[in-house]
């Protein structure tokens, strides 16, 4: 405590003109910053998978079983920083067993809970079951236990199962569509619903999240699809990525321009929380906001990508770049769920001053914590790649 | 009826019974979303409300002098954390400038007692204002907890149950007048209560009963005989963020209108 | 019906019907009595000890004071907002009030010139033109201001 003590002494040393006493502690750190990037990352991954599948993009395919796979081991991981910011995380239970149905935080459980058992989980289980069976049959140790218990105890191999599986399982990519819409949407209203912020407070708040949650999870799901091919030793399926990067290009610029709509939108419409927030954009967040998110995350993969829509150098030079402009997309997504979540926070409610935020190395909230879990969904898809890899699938839907 | 027919009876019973379970399973998870939709006023035959008194308090800033007396006794009532971070109640010393510009400071929440930091010749206006939470009628942060751990009790006061927040910090996040805080001791969410431990004893807030210019006024705004609803009779009264809706029931006598 | 959807609901259903079961079993019992709420949470919240005891109560044992008090100016300023309370002191006579020491920057909280403070009845001071460094109680009785030692 007297270590937080100290941290708040400094902080209230950096403000600038007039906040709230009780604003000096900046109560959402890094880890709320991670629960929108990561579910993020999972919606994008998930709709990436859903283009290939329900709008019959078939240059993906070989996509499919990866972002999928990715999608799952990310959204394992999506609540649990959110559970570890909590003062008392013993308590996070109640969440789900007295959910306050007005609050935004509390449905958010839900829909949680209907995207990870009802549509990811399934989709995968019908897309693998069949393989599984076959699987169960030939692996030993663990794999076979596991394997065959995923399957619930249906061992039809036949045409007509592999039939209904293919049918279901297009039938829970459908649903699954709205739901990732609705599970990255809701992460966005969770801000936006805010009234009392007006940097959060926006009807575009959702929007914005969701599609900034696609770019990200396309990006991911295309570093991810490299460097599993390169680990394999397999060949890059190269018209495979260069449709992934032309997604990547049209949904940031959707991404782009909405964004930009509602700066302009505060802008003109120049309310009165407007010279603070004017304040924020040219001082405090200068850099996160100007450089990292739109410099470097937004106007140089466009450009990049936009080039080679029309013109295409060689393969390697479009790997290289395609693992550049992932890997800088990312980042930017990163800042943009920092510059939403810290921003909005380090202007005061009294829209007259500013907080400053330290970040911590060590602790619940500090930077070490963020690295365990970014880099822990990683481990759980190598995991999963290692079970249920989607390059030995016998059966592929149509 | 061979074996195969009871497995296929069997089965369609499972099946239906199934179907019926889940149904009313799903209709009952469904359920709380409802709400959601047209939120209910709360109503419980138990209590009348009517018979409850209706607490909020006036605040005099024609009055106040900005000793700090109010938010220190806060402190020790309540045993609120004595750092400069935690408030649940504090005074804020607005000053305009002659230039126009608006200074606002509060250091320490007032405690101690404010002096003013511009010198007199630039000094257009100066007034205080004590803070605190406002026991919205339409709280923004009843409405974001998650779990029901903050809530307007039937004689509506916001309160905090501090064995059941989970320390998500999303009322905090939610309150537009900066008056909930972490408490770094029990680990929830802290606030004004009015003092309920006192209010319900028949006690004044130790705010009211610290100030020496009785710039406070706290009472019943049902019972139309107490100083409060004179003092809302007497005078032109305002709330504070008015255009947020959320129906304050803590009155200021001569706002300004640079007050946020 | 196919055995696998029938399968799949199934477990659907138990999944579902378990997480009821704990949802009430976890559920507080008080949840919902009067909203959605602990109602045993106001009880929690009105059980706590009050500190401050009011003016009636100082007066019991310091009377003498208390009636000095109400001759003079001080007399809207409550015991309480000077002599911080103790838990206990409403029990002992013997235990006197907490101390405060009189000094200036103690009489300035409220005395002390601030632009905001004029004309709202409390005398404001330049405390340094005002008998300069000595402190307050010196010559003020800080119970009845006006009763001045010299
Ligand atoms: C304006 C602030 C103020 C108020 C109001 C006030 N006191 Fe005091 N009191 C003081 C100060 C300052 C001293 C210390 C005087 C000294 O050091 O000689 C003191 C000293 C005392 C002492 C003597 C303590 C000792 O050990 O010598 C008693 C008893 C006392 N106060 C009782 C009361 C009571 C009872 C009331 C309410 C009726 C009251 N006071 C109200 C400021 C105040
Ligand atoms: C909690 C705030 C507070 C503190 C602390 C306080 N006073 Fe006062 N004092 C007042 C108020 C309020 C009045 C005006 C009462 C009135 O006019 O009704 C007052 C009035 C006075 C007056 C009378 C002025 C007049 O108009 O005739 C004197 C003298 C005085 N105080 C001296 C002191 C001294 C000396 C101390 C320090 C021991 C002190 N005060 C501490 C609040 C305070
Ligand atoms: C040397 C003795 C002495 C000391 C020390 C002293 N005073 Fe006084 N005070 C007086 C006398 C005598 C008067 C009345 C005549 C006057 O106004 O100068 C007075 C008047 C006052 C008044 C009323 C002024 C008015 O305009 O009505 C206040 C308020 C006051 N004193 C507060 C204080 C405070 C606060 C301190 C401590 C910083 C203090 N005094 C220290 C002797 C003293």
């Amino acid at each position: 405590m007297e270590e937080h003590y100290r941290h708040l002494y400094e902080a209230l040393s950096q403000v600038d003109g007039y906040i709230y006493p009780n604003e000096i502690d900046l109560h959402w750190g890094l880890m709320i910053v991670l629960y929108p990037y990561i579910t993020g990352l999972v919606a994008g991954a998930f709709i990436l998978a859903s283009l290939e599948r329900v709008f019959n993009v078939k240059v993906l395919k070989p996509t499919y079983g990866l972002a999928l796979l990715t999608a799952l081991a990310f959204l394992f991981v999506a609540t649990l920083p959110l559970v570890s910011h909590l003062q008392h995380p013993l308590r996070a239970y109640e969440i789900l067993m007295t959910p306050n149905p007005t609050s935004a935080m509390a449905i958010f459980g839900f829909v949680y809970l209907w995207y990870l058992m009802v549509v990811l989980l399934l989709e995968i289980w019908f897309d693998y079951r069949l393989d599984f069976v076959l699987w169960s049959k030939k692996s030993t140790g663990f794999k076979k236990y596991f394997y065959k218990i995923i399957t619930l105890g249906i061992h039809d191999t036949d045409e007509k199962s592999a039939k209904i599986d293919d049918k279901l399982g297009y039938f829970i990519t459908v649903l699954g569509i709205p739901s990732a819409f609705l599970l990255h949407g809701y992460v966005g209203f969770i801000f936006g619903s805010i009234k009392a912020n007006p940097w959060w407070s926006s009807v575009l708040m959702p929007v914005i999240f969701l599609f900034s949650a696609m770019v990200s999870g396309i990006a991911l799901v295309m570093i991810i699809y490299m460097v599993v091919s390169w680990i394999r030793k397999v060949k890059i399926d190269m018209p495979c990525l260069d449709t992934i990067a032309k997604y990547l290009f049209y949904i940031l610029i959707i991404d782009f321009t909405l964004e930009s709509l509602d700066q302009i939108h505060r802008i003109y419409e120049a309310e009165e929380s407007f010279d603070i927030i004017k304040v924020l954009v040219s001082g405090k967040l200068n850099i996160t906001l100007l450089v990292m998110q739109v410099i470097l995350g937004t106007i140089i993969p466009l450009i990049i990508i936009g080039i080679f829509q029309i013109y295409k150098p060689s393969e390697k030079i479009r790997k290289a770049a395609y693992f550049f402009v992932g890997i800088i997309v990312l980042i930017g997504i990163f800042f943009m769920r920092w510059n939403v979540v810290i921003g909005g926070q380090l202007l005061s409610k009294s829209l007259s001053g500013f907080t400053s935020f330290n970040a911590v190395y060590s602790g619940m909230e500090g930077y070490l914590m963020a690295a365990v879990w970014l880099i822990l969904p990683l481990f759980i898809l190598t995991f999963l790649l290692w079970l249920m890899p989607p390059w030995k699938k016998v059966t592929t839907h149509e | 009826m061979g074996p195969k027919r009871i497995e296929n009876k069997r089965r369609k019973f499972f099946q239906t019974s199934a179907a019926l379970i889940g149904g009313t399973l799903l209709y009952s998870l469904i359920k709380p979303f409802e709400a959601l939709a047209q939120p209910k006023e709360e109503e419980d035959p138990k209590i009348d409300k009517a018979d409850l008194p209706l607490w909020g308090m006036g605040v005099d800033i024609e009055k106040c002098i900005g000793c700090g007396k109010c938010a220190e006794a806060c402190k020790i009532e309540n045993n609120v954390p004595i750092e400069p971070f935690y408030f649940r109640t504090w005074v804020e010393q607005y000053t305009v400038k002659k230039n126009g510009e608006v200074k606002i400071e509060s250091p320490n929440g007032g405690i101690g007692g404010l002096k003013q930091s511009v010198p007199d010749e630039d000094i257009f206006k100066s007034f205080l204002v004590p803070k605190l939470c406002n026991h919205c009628t339409k709280a923004p942060c009843v409405q974001a907890c998650p779990v029901g751990a903050t809530y307007i009790s039937p004689d509506g006061v916001v309160l905090v149950d501090e064995t059941y927040c989970i320390g998500c910090s999303y009322c905090i996040q939610a309150c537009p007048y900066g008056a909930r805080f972490m408490n770094p001791v029990t680990k929830v969410a802290d606030k004004c209560t009015f003092c309920y431990h006192r209010i319900t004893k028949g006690l004044q807030p130790a705010c009211v009963e610290a100030c020496p210019t009785d710039a406070r006024i706290f009472g019943d705004l049902r019972d139309k005989e107490t100083d409060l609803v004179t003092f809302l009779q007497e005078n032109p009264t305002e709330v504070l963020k008015p255009h947020l809706n959320t129906h304050c029931r803590v009155f200021y006598n001569g706002l300004s209108s640079e007050v946020r | 019906m196919p055995k696998i959807i029938f399968r799949l609901l199934f477990s659907f259903v138990v999944f579902v019907g378990v997480f009821i079961l704990i949802q009430r079993s976890l559920k507080p019992d008080s949840f919902g009595e009067y909203g959605h709420y602990r109602g045993n949470s106001l009880n929690d919240n009105k059980m706590r000890t009050p500190y401050f005891k009011g003016e009636a109560k100082c007066a019991e044992c310091h009377e003498d004071v208390y009636d000095m008090k109400s001759m003079d100016l001080h007399d809207g300023v409550r015991c309480e907002s000077c002599h911080y309370p103790k838990i206990d002191a409403n029990t002992d006579c013997e235990v006197g009030p907490p101390i405060v020491k009189g000094t200036i920057k103690f009489c300035a909280q409220c005395h002390g010139i601030n632009a905001a403070r004029l004309d709202k009845g409390v005398p404001q001071l330049v405390l340094k033109e005002h008998y300069e460094n000595q402190n307050c109680i010196e010559c003020h009785n800080p119970h009845a201001p006006w009763d001045l030692k010299e």
